[in-house]
């Protein structure tokens, strides 16, 4: 489902990824680990054409996202959810709104809307929360509905960029656990992250990079640095 | 289906932008509404004035007066001769028994010209001929022609009303009207595309965060863009109608009074409504105009797509 071959990047002077080759197959749950600066997040920016790659190619099913134009970008990020260590939910409005916010951008109507959203917190499990406002809400929570927002255009990719960071132990887990539970239900997921616990709970693949290469692929594996 | 949906969403979110800043919003029409103002003005005063021209313009013309005993036979002949020069446009003649009733008739209320008139034996208007120039600068030639003629011995009197100072002066006043509202209306414009532009910045400012997260979860770059644009044109209709209704009265009731004292006696200018919708046109389209320059610049700076 996605392939990168060879995959370049420079910031200014700086080589962010050198060289990185990786193929993730449909419906697999894969942790990007490595410290801060090593490169994961220009990987999962790549995928959703925040930035250019210099050298090499991703392929994401069959776009060449070196050769997509800027203006179908919109209709990918559509079939990409996002997710960041910062949240970046809309603080005037409720987790419904919220959610509903992403349907409205690409043209639902209020019907589908009022059908949708319910469904997607139910999901993340923030029935309860509906109408609650950011600011009533706990770390975990206000991350949980930002996934729920990732999800309301039924992506077939999910990319989670330190989606724990600013979480407790306890807030943390519950994420992930919903993380694989999206993944279960079909989803790819990539998830970015430093900490270790957390993916040594995770079983699953697990890539691990350093200053901006690839050192270590396993299965079922675990953090290492 | 889907495209009205987003439409409507993108007007209602510029809606809520304009509401958000209210004050900003202000200063936008208000600037906006007095850039329209001098326009209409410009616009008003040029009409206005021309009209005037062109009205004064019509009227002046070369009357030439016969003795009393010259032929009616022999004048026509003077006539015919006149028409076949070609800076001439027309020669009316005018009996005097036809000035008479002329007279007659544009007098006919007072009782006591009638009365005066009907004293005379004789008829005391002259048999005149009303020449008419193509030109307006080939009046005084064709007056001097006529003083130089060979029949000018049957000519009692030749009367030219040299309306050329006024028409002059109402010309550079036309050419003043064009030339200081040119000025006026660039530097009005350029105030209002900057106050415009300050005020989207802002609006983008303020929305960022909303902005950041519609391209994360896939929103078109007009459907971020739109209510921008959305705003900056309300701005120009609001100002639009507000200019409309202010020079609406000036329209239909003062410019007649200006044509008046301009040209008494003249064909008055009576408000036509459609140069007036021609203006309100013309003054939506400039402002619609400027506000998407000013967005459109804004958006180029702050929004990053």
């Amino acid at each position: 489902m996605i392939e990168f071959k060879k995959v370049t990047k420079y910031y200014n002077n700086h080589k962010a990824l050198n060289n990185i080759n990786l193929h993730v197959k449909q419906g697999e749950f894969i942790s990007l680990v490595g410290m801060s600066g090593a490169g994961k997040s220009t990987m999962l920016k790549l995928l959703v054409g925040e930035e250019q790659l210099d050298d090499g190619s991703i392929l994401i099913d069959d776009i060449d996202m070196t050769k997509i134009r800027k203006s179908d970008l919109p209709y990918l990020r559509r079939k990409i959810g996002v997710v960041f260590q910062d949240i970046k939910l809309l603080p005037k409005r409720t987790a419904f709104e919220n959610v509903a916010f992403a349907m409205e951008v690409s043209g639902h109507t209020k019907e589908q809307i009022n059908k949708d959203v319910p469904r997607i917190l139910e999901l993340v499990g923030l029935t309860h929360k509906t109408h609650n406002f950011p600011h009533e809400m706990s770390g975990g929570e206000k991350q949980r509905v930002a996934i729920a927002r990732s999800l309301a255009h039924r992506p077939v990719l999910l990319l989670a960029d330190e989606p724990t960071g600013n979480l407790d132990e306890i807030n943390a887990a519950e994420v992930i656990d919903l993380l694989l539970k999206i993944n279960e239900l079909g989803t790819t997921v990539l998830l970015a992250t430093h900490a270790s616990d957390l993916v040594n709970k995770i079983k699953k693949r697990v890539i691990t990079i350093e200053g901006g290469q690839i050192t270590m692929e396993q299965e079922k594996g675990k953090y290492k640095l | 289906m889907k495209f009205f949906i987003s439409l409507l969403r993108i007007i209602k979110s510029g809606v809520m932008n304009l509401r958000r800043n209210i004050w900003l919003a202000a200063a936008s029409t208000l600037i906006m509404t007095i850039t329209l103002i001098i326009l209409s003005v410009m616009t008003l005063l040029f009409i206005i004035t021309s009209y005037s021209v062109q009205s004064i313009q019509e009227r002046v013309d070369i009357s030439t007066y016969f003795k009393s005993d010259v032929s009616e036979a022999r004048i026509l002949v003077i006539r015919d001769e006149l028409q076949g020069d070609s800076r001439i446009a027309s020669v009316n003649y005018v009996s005097s028994a036809e000035a008479r009733q002329n007279f007659e008739e544009n007098n006919r209320d007072d009782q006591l010209i009638i009365d005066s008139l009907n004293e005379l034996t004789d008829n005391p208007f002259p048999s005149t001929l009303q020449i008419k120039a193509n030109n307006l600068e080939d009046y005084p030639a064709i007056a001097n022609m006529l003083e130089e003629s060979s029949y000018r011995d049957l000519i009692q009197e030749i009367n030219f009303e040299d309306n050329r100072i006024i028409i002059e002066r109402l010309n550079s006043l036309l050419t003043f009207i064009i030339t200081f509202g040119l000025i006026l209306m660039v530097v009005f414009c350029l105030i209002a595309i900057l106050v415009i532009f300050n005020t989207i910045a802002l609006t983008i400012y303020n929305r960022r965060e909303e902005v950041e997260i519609m391209r994360l979860v896939g929103a078109t770059n007009w459907y971020i863009r739109g209510p921008f644009l959305v705003e900056a044109l309300t701005y120009s209709v609001i100002a639009a109608i507000i200019t409309s209704a202010l020079i609406l009265p000036i329209y239909f009731q003062m410019l007649p009074k200006i044509s008046n004292y301009l040209t008494p006696g003249a064909n008055i200018f009576s408000g036509d409504i459609k140069i007036f919708l021609g203006v309100i046109v013309v003054q939506l389209i400039i402002a619609f105009i400027l506000s998407a320059i000013s967005s459109l610049l804004a958006m180029r700076k702050y929004l990053r797509i």
